[in-house]
Order: C-alpha cells, then structure tokens, then sequence
C-alpha cells in the first residue's frame, strides 16, 4: 500500500497549504481496489442483516485489529508476539473493572476517563511484556510471548479481587453516546468499522514514517542498524507499545460486543486464534490479517453446519480450521495475499513485481 | 588507556592533523596475534588501499578500527580525538564509515528507505511516529547519494531483487550517509563482473576530496587506481608503505603477495 | 560452585544462610510463634512435597522439551499435546492390560512414535525454518485437542494406580506436636514419593546417558554448536529422530504420571506446555540441569503460592519469570548470551 510519491507530482494547486497537498496526494494514491473495497463496506448495512453486520463484520474487524497489532509486530518488526489477546483481554478487563458491569466489584467510573485509563493500562502491561520479550531474539520470542500469555489466562482465572476468576464480568456494555445504543446492529458495524479503518491507517502511515522504517530496517538486519546509531532495544520496545495500544482498541470493543468478558476471552485457544488468523491472512501487510479475520470469522460461524450438512459432526470445526492453518503455512509463508501476489505475478509474469507489490509506477 | 611507548618513526612525526592514526595497535585472539604493533596514519582526504593474503589481518584491522573489536593494545585516534575506548557509534558520530565484506542491507525495504536509514542513523528524530518526508532533507540527501553510486533507476527497488553488483553500490551509498570524513570499504569490489569494476572506481574517484578512505582490496588493478598510498600487510604486520608504483614493482612485494597470485 | 562462592562471597552468604533456615523450617518442629505467622507446619511441609513433586512431573515433561529446542531449535509448541496422548493413551493400556508399569513402556514406544511421525513428516520438509516449524506445531496442537476431544470427550480421567502404592506412607519429618505433646509425623502419598523417585531416576539416567555415552555426547556437542555434527560426519537427521522420539516418549510417560496423580482432560496440554515453556526460560534454553532447577522452582511457587497467596499465585510464576529474563535472559543455567 505504499508508494513514495515524490512531492512535485502533486494534482492539486502549489498554492494550497502543504498537509492538503500531502492529503491529496495520498489520497491520490490510494488504488482503486481500496476505493472498491471502502465503499462496499460503507454501504454494507443497506444489504447485510443484523446477523451479518453485527455477528460476523463487527467481530471480523475486532479480531482483525488484534491480529493488526500481530502483524505489525510480526510484519515490520520481525517479532511473533502472542501477548497481543492478552492484551486485548486485559483492556477489556478493564473497561469492565472501572466501569459498569453486573459484578459488584465494578467501579462504576464514567467512560471517557475508563477507556482512555483502559488503553493505558493494557499497553504498559505489552510495553513490559515487550522490554522482557526484546531481551532475546528470533524463535524465543514466541516462547516468552506464550508463557506469559499462559501466566496471564491462569491469573484470570485464579484471581477474584480484580478479574473476578472463572465468571468474570457480565453486562459490559458501551456507553450511551450520542443517544445511540452502540449495540445495535447498525451502529456497531460502524463503529468497529471507523476503529478498524482508523487502526489499518494508522499502521500503513507507521509503517512509512520514520519509526516504522527504521523498525522494518531493525527486522532486517538487527546489527547493522546498530552500526548506524540506532538503539535497536528502544525500536523494538515502543514498536510493542504502539502495537499494544492497537490491540487494546479491539478488547475493549470485544468486551462490548460480548457484553461480558471472562478468562477464555484471552486463553490459549484465542491467542492461538490470533496469530492463525495473522499467518493465514498474510503477515506482510496491514490488509491480511483482516482478510484473515474474516475467514475464520466465516469458518467458524458456518462451517459447523455445513460439516454437519455433510454428514460429518459439526464439532470437528476447530479441526478444519487448524488443517487450513497448516496448509497456509506449509504452501505459503506469506498467508493468502502472499499466495495471491504469487498467482498474479505468475499471470503477469513481470520480474520485477516477484515478492512485493511495491513497483507502482 | 594504554598507549604503548613503542613508537616507530613514522608514527612519532605525525601528530595533530591527521584524519586517523594507530599507534602500536595489536589484537590477540588468545594466543593468535591477528594484527601485531600496526602503526598507520591517514591525512584528511588521504586514499589508501590496504593490500596482503587472506588473514593478514585487513578486516580485524577495521574492526578495530570501527570499535567492533576493541584492541588488546595500542591506541587510536580520530581526527585527532583519542578513540581507543569509545562505543561504534561515538566513531560514527565523528564521521567514521564503513562498509562489509558481506553486504549488511535491509533487504525488506526499498533502496531509497535503505539510504534514507542510513541518514536518519546520524540524525534526529529516529523515533519520530510522524512523517514529514515532503519536505524532508534527509529524503533529499538520500536521494542524491543514490544518485552518487548510479541506482537511480532503482531507487523505489526493494533491496531483495537488486542483483549483486548493485547490492555493493548501495553498500557504498550508506556508506556516504551524513557526512562522513574517513570511510572504510572493505573488499567492495569482490564479486564483481569487470564492468561494475568500472562503475565502481568510477564511484571511488568521483568522492568529494574532503572524504578520505582506507580501502581492503585482492584486485591489484582496483586497489591501484583509487589509491594515492598502498599498505601492505602481511601476518598481522605492516610490511611496506609506498606510493601505488613503489609497491607495485617492489620485488618483495610480488614475491609475497603478487606472486601467488590473487586469494 | 566454589568459582561462584570466591566470586560473590555476598551472596553465596545469603544462600547459605537462606538454605539453613529452610533445613530448619524441614526439619525442626516449629516454635508457637512462628505457626502464628505462617500457619500450620503440616499445610507448609505438604505445600513444599507437592511443589517438589510436581517439580518432577514439570521436569520429565521439560526435559524432552529442553533437549529438542537445545539440539534442533525447535520450539515444538505441540509437546503439551504429547503429554496429553500419554495420559489418556496411559489410562487406556492400564485399563486393558491391568499393568500399570506396563502402561509406561508402551505409552513411551507409541508417543515415541508419533514424534519420530511429526519429526519426519513435518519438520524435516521445513528444515531451517524455525518460525514456520514452530507455526506448524502450534496447528498440529489444535488439530490434536480437536482430534483428542473427538476421541475422549471433554471428561477427565484418572490413571489407577497399583495397590502397593495406594495410601500414605509416614516420613521422617516432623509436621508439628499431637495433642499430648507427642511428635506427629507427616504422612504423604506413597504414590507421589514414587513419582519423585522415578523423576530423580529418569534425570540421572538422561544425565549419565549425555555425559556418559557416545550418543550423549554427540548430543550435547549439537547443542552446543549444531554445525559441528555435519563437520564430524555424524548423520544429524538420525540423531534429530532419536532426540525428538525420545522427548515425545519422556512427554507422553508425563501424561501417564500425571495422570495417575493429578488427572487428565482437554486443557491438560496447555497448562503443561506453559509449565514447560516457562521451566526452560528459567532453567535455561536446552539446558538439562537447568530444566531440574527451574521445575523445582515452578512447582514449589505454585504450591507455596497457592497455599499462601491463592489469588495471586500465578504472579510468583511470572515473576520469577521476569526476573530471570531481565537479569540473565538466556536463563539459570543457559550458555547462549
């Protein structure tokens, strides 16, 4: 999604303030299968039903964003972090501990000083998860991620004063803004709609900015970029801040979907869920894991019935999810849009376009 | 710090002035002395080729220079400043280069953001979320230095698909980065087919004159005419010093060295 | 040990010290103003053996896990999966055969197996590659819960054990005074000192086995630098089988134990892939000794801090776990820096 387009070719007027110029140009740049895809979903509610907009959309682009905070992690820093539904699970749990719930341990503070204390929270706990999991490299990564996030599930589970253990919370539900009930189906689509698309902007300007270079240059060759001065630790550090704040915007508007939240929501099962929808959808770039997400939203929500329409038993939908799993990591290292840059290079045949999409003219 | 008395003649006449010199620098791996008691001093703008066999001790020499080794005795300076202790990146800061045997790029990002790293690394700003690339100088310079070793064709290339000879003009570009003062190639031209050899000391010659650079380099024919001085070295030691010419005919020097040919 | 205490005189002091006090605490009955403090001797000494025992258990599931990482940079997420398949494949054998101990060697040949299946089949088409290795096992464990739960529902199960090692067996300790001021000694499970005892055996074995044999040292050469082997002209594939047979084997024997002291059910396998996971960043990346330290650690925290700080005792676990990554990330005992 990226093109350096250097400044002077500009379409609007030289006399125009120089963000507008830059706005335009981006938007300039956005290709026209973006657009298709934005106005689809804009107008999604005139032809989905509620099942649709709020079942499988809202949660599609809830997990997507926790998946997002994987990729970026995975994509442009080079680190498999499997913190990211903990900490997702841990915002959640704190909307619901400041704010209004059925459980009396519940705080009861309003939420525009909640979510803000919510994302903070959730992000120092990855921040620090991320200074500990920095300390070594490559394939520990994964290990220290899982452990802790294994730490995190048995915590929840096991403490009553501040997660309320195995029952959780009950009857988290957003706030009244506006007079709308974000709960509706409608209002909810757009709602994880604006998120999502704020969350995939965001990482896609990061990415080009110079953090994100400099990140995806740490990912690359860890060493050399030492030896061009800069602090290797500190990049990979703040890359898991910005990517926990990520991941906190989606468990809070997960706590909100579900209107509960207890230990499961960010078990081992869901973060395995995260990083098999992040590897399915494709780790280099922002648009995968929402792919991904919507897959598995699909799979998970139909494929019970149709197994069972097959004859088979729908239980057996965990299965077919893990066997899809392990037939995207085993043809294609680059998920599904990996897999689809292949097909189309091979249809085009051009050279220059093997691997990355980035030779727009 | 532990200068040692030892001073060769060379070494004792120099003092301010000079853009890089060692004084009686040794490095022992255990009981293996990679480099032995080297003295060398480099003028400002100076060109140097360091010459000799495989481990004569050419990369441990600029690993110790760079900071990446530090050495087990001896002392160096820069640009008159006493750097034997000080961290890689305090020799960066001071305008040291350099560029590896292997080619060290990022090779998920394009060749402008590779250069464009390279020039943020001496800057500030590195953490910046934002970007200001419009009007950015640094997106300028990176630019020009792309420009400087011939890739400007490639520039929004990702690294991975660029073919080896052009890896190594890159190299050299992030070598240039934020103006440096003393750069340090080491072998840039192996590998290469005779035309790139061409681009190459093509790229050498055309530097600024105020950037000085030491070069390790097995092509005779390289070495000879991006080079004002050559250095010879030969099992950790210096073994002649002389002008392009005096080093090519000296008969010791192709005894050693030219007689067994190249590697 | 003696380059440590000339080292560090300070701490090797507070070790001594803090290793005293715990022989006390062991040993001597307690002083009346101490069970004010701490509670009943009895729920201490029990918290310690349980946390010792199933340090054990941790151990023999760890040092499978320890060894394929050290050797073959595999972070084979799917192992807590193979220490379920033992458990339940454990109470099937013992239920058909009535032989206890006979469930041992079969459950180690058949998980064996099944390790030498997935090395073969899956690891050694994604050579080198240890991301995408360690993505396939994570999909192989939810393809085998699944698969698990399919076959024996979502129950837990509970391996019988032998008779002559039912009941308690009274230990030379004394847990506190009776009610007529009589020494009363404590009582424990003779199946869990039988656990212990085997987990100390099976260590030692391995030990001697990397220490003591040719294989073994082959094996501890590999760890140490993997590229070595090929320059020996050892053929590394059949070592890499034989490792990853055997650590399946030692995952699946840990399901037979655990399943005869605790009990087997879906979940079983996570909870004992996070204890392995968290046992060999502790003890140290493909370290065996490590692996001994570090499940004693785990499983005395557990105990003792599910005993003295139920809420909270996960957080001893992280916390050791912190600690260790922030001051010696390669772990207690690792040698990689």
């Amino acid at each position: 999604m990226s093109s350096n387009t250097p400044p002077n070719q500009t379409l609007a007027n030289p006399q125009a303030p120089r963000w507008w110029l830059w706005l335009v140009d981006r938007v300039a740049a956005i290709p026209a299968h973006a657009w298709a895809v934005m106005l689809v979903l804009l107008v999604m509610p005139l032809v989905a039903d509620d099942f649709f907009l709020f079942q499988i959309f809202g949660w599609t682009f809830i997990l997507g964003i926790v998946a997002l905070s994987l990729m970026f992690l995975a994509g442009y820093g080079g680190m498999v972090s499997l913190i990211q539904m903990s900490v997702a699970g841990l915002a959640g749990y704190m909307v619901a501990l400041f704010g209004d719930s059925g459980t009396t341990i519940s705080l009861g503070l309003p939420w525009w000083f909640v979510v803000p204390l919510a994302m903070v929270i959730a992000t120092l706990f990855g921040s620090l998860v991320g200074l500990l999991a920095v300390r070594t490299e490559g394939i520990y990564t994964i290990m220290i991620t899982l452990a802790m996030a294994s730490a995190f599930y048995y915590f929840t589970r096991q403490n009553y004063t501040i997660f309320n253990g195995y029952t959780g919370f009950n009857l988290v539900l957003p706030p009244d803004l506006f007079g709308v009930n974000w709960r509706e189906p409608v209002p909810f689509y757009y709602l994880t709609l604006v998120a999502a698309g704020l969350c995939f902007l965001l990482v896609t300007y990061v990415s080009r900015a110079p953090f994100g270079l400099a990140l995806q240059g740490v990912r690359d060759n860890p060493r050399r970029m030492a030896a061009l001065g800069f602090n290797v630790t500190a990049h990979r550090v703040a890359a898991y801040a910005f990517a926990s704040a990520l991941a906190s915007v989606g468990g809070i508007l997960l706590v909100w979907q579900n209107a509960q939240i207890a230990p499961g929501t960010a078990g081992i099962h869901a973060t395995f869920d995260i990083l098999i929808i992040a590897v399915i959808g494709g780790l280099s770039r922002p648009s995968g894991p929402f792919l991904g997400a919507f897959l598995f939203v699909l799979l998970s929500t139909f494929a019970p019935d149709v197994l069972r329409a097959i004859g088979a038993s729908g239980e057996r939908y965990k299965m077919l999810i893990g066997g899809i799993f392990l037939f995207v990591v085993f043809v294609s290292p680059d998920g599904l849009l990996g897999l689809w840059e292949r097909w189309k290079a091979h249809l085009t045949r051009d050279d220059m376009a093997r691997g990355k999409g980035e030779t727009r003219p | 710090m532990t200068t040692e008395t030892i001073k060769s003649p060379a070494a004792a006449t120099s003092s301010a002035g000079h853009a890089l010199e060692l004084r009686g620098v040794s490095k022992l791996f255990g009981a293996l002395a990679a480099l032995s008691d080297i003295d060398l001093a480099i003028r400002p703008g100076e060109r140097r080729a360091v010459l000799g066999s495989n481990g004569a001790g050419k990369t441990t020499l600029f690993n110790c220079i760079t900071g990446d080794f530090l050495p087990s005795t001896g002392g160096i300076r820069l640009f008159g400043e006493d750097v034997t202790r000080f961290p890689a990146q305090e020799r960066i800061r001071r305008g040291l280069r350099r560029t590896y045997q292997i080619s060290l790029l990022f090779n998920g990002l394009t060749v402008r953001d590779n250069v464009y790293l390279a020039c943020r690394g001496v800057s500030r700003g590195r953490f910046s979320f934002l970007r200001s690339r419009a009007d950015d100088s640094l997106m300028q310079a990176a630019e020009d230095l792309v420009a400087a070793v011939h890739l400007s064709d490639l520039i929004d290339t990702p690294v991975s698909v660029l073919a080896y000879g052009q890896q190594r003009q890159l190299e050299i570009a992030l070598a240039l980065a934020g103006a440096p003062r003393l750069i340090l190639f080491d072998e840039p031209a192996a590998g290469l087919s005779p035309t790139e050899r061409k681009d190459l000391v093509e790229i050498l010659t055309g530097l600024p004159a105020h950037i000085g650079y030491v070069i390790i380099e097995h092509d005779m024919d390289v070495a000879l005419r991006v080079a004002e001085r050559v250095t010879m070295m030969h099992n950790g030691r210096i073994f002649k010093e002389g002008l392009p010419e005096e080093i090519e005919n000296d008969p010791e020097v192709q005894a050693l060295y030219l007689g067994d040919g190249h590697e | 040990m003696r380059e440590f205490a000339r080292q560090h005189p300070v701490w090797s002091g507070i070790a001594i010290v803090v290793a005293l006090f715990v022989i006390w605490a062991i040993f001597a009955p307690w002083p009346e103003g101490f069970e004010a403090i701490f509670g009943r001797k009895r729920v201490f000494l029990n918290a310690v053996f349980s946390g010792i025992t199933l340090g054990a258990l941790y151990f023999l599931v760890a040092s499978g896990f320890t060894l394929i990482f050290g050797l073959m940079h595999n972070v084979n997420l799917a192992h807590g999966s193979l220490y379920l398949l033992g458990g339940y494949l454990g109470y099937e054998f013992a239920e058909w055969t009535g032989y206890w101990l006979l469930s041992f060697v079969l459950v180690f040949i058949v998980v064996g197996c099944v390790g030498m299946a997935m090395q073969v089949l899956v690891f050694r088409r994604l050579e080198g590659q240890e991301l995408r290795q360690t993505l396939v096992t994570i999909g192989i464990s939810v393809v085998a819960a699944d698969l698990m739960l399919w076959a024996w529902g979502g129950s837990s199960y509970q391996v019988m054990s032998p008779d002559w090692l039912r009941g308690p067996m009274e230990l030379p300790l004394i847990a506190g005074y009776g009610r007529d001021g009589e020494l009363v000694y404590l009582r424990y499970p003779k199946v869990r000192i039988a656990i212990l005892f085997a987990a100390i055996v099976i260590g030692i074995g391995i030990w001697m086995a990397l220490n003591r044999t040719r294989i073994g040292m082959i094996i501890r050469a590999g760890v140490d630098d993997r590229d070595i082997l090929g320059a020996m002209g050892i053929p590394i594939s059949r070592v890499f089988l034989g490792v990853f047979a055997f650590g399946a084997g030692l995952a699946g024997i840990a399901g037979v134990v655990g399943g005869t002291f605790q009990s087997i059910a879906p979940g079983e396998d996570t909870r004992f892939l996070m204890a392995s996971l968290v046992v060999v960043i502790v003890g140290g990346m493909g370290s065996l000794q490590g692996a001994a330290i570090g499940a004693v650690l785990i499983g005395l925290a557990e105990q003792l801090g599910s005993v003295y700080m139920p809420t909270y005792a996960v957080v001893l676990t992280f916390l050791i776990m912190a600690a260790v990554l922030a001051f010696r990330p390669q772990g207690l005992m690792g040698r990689r820096g």
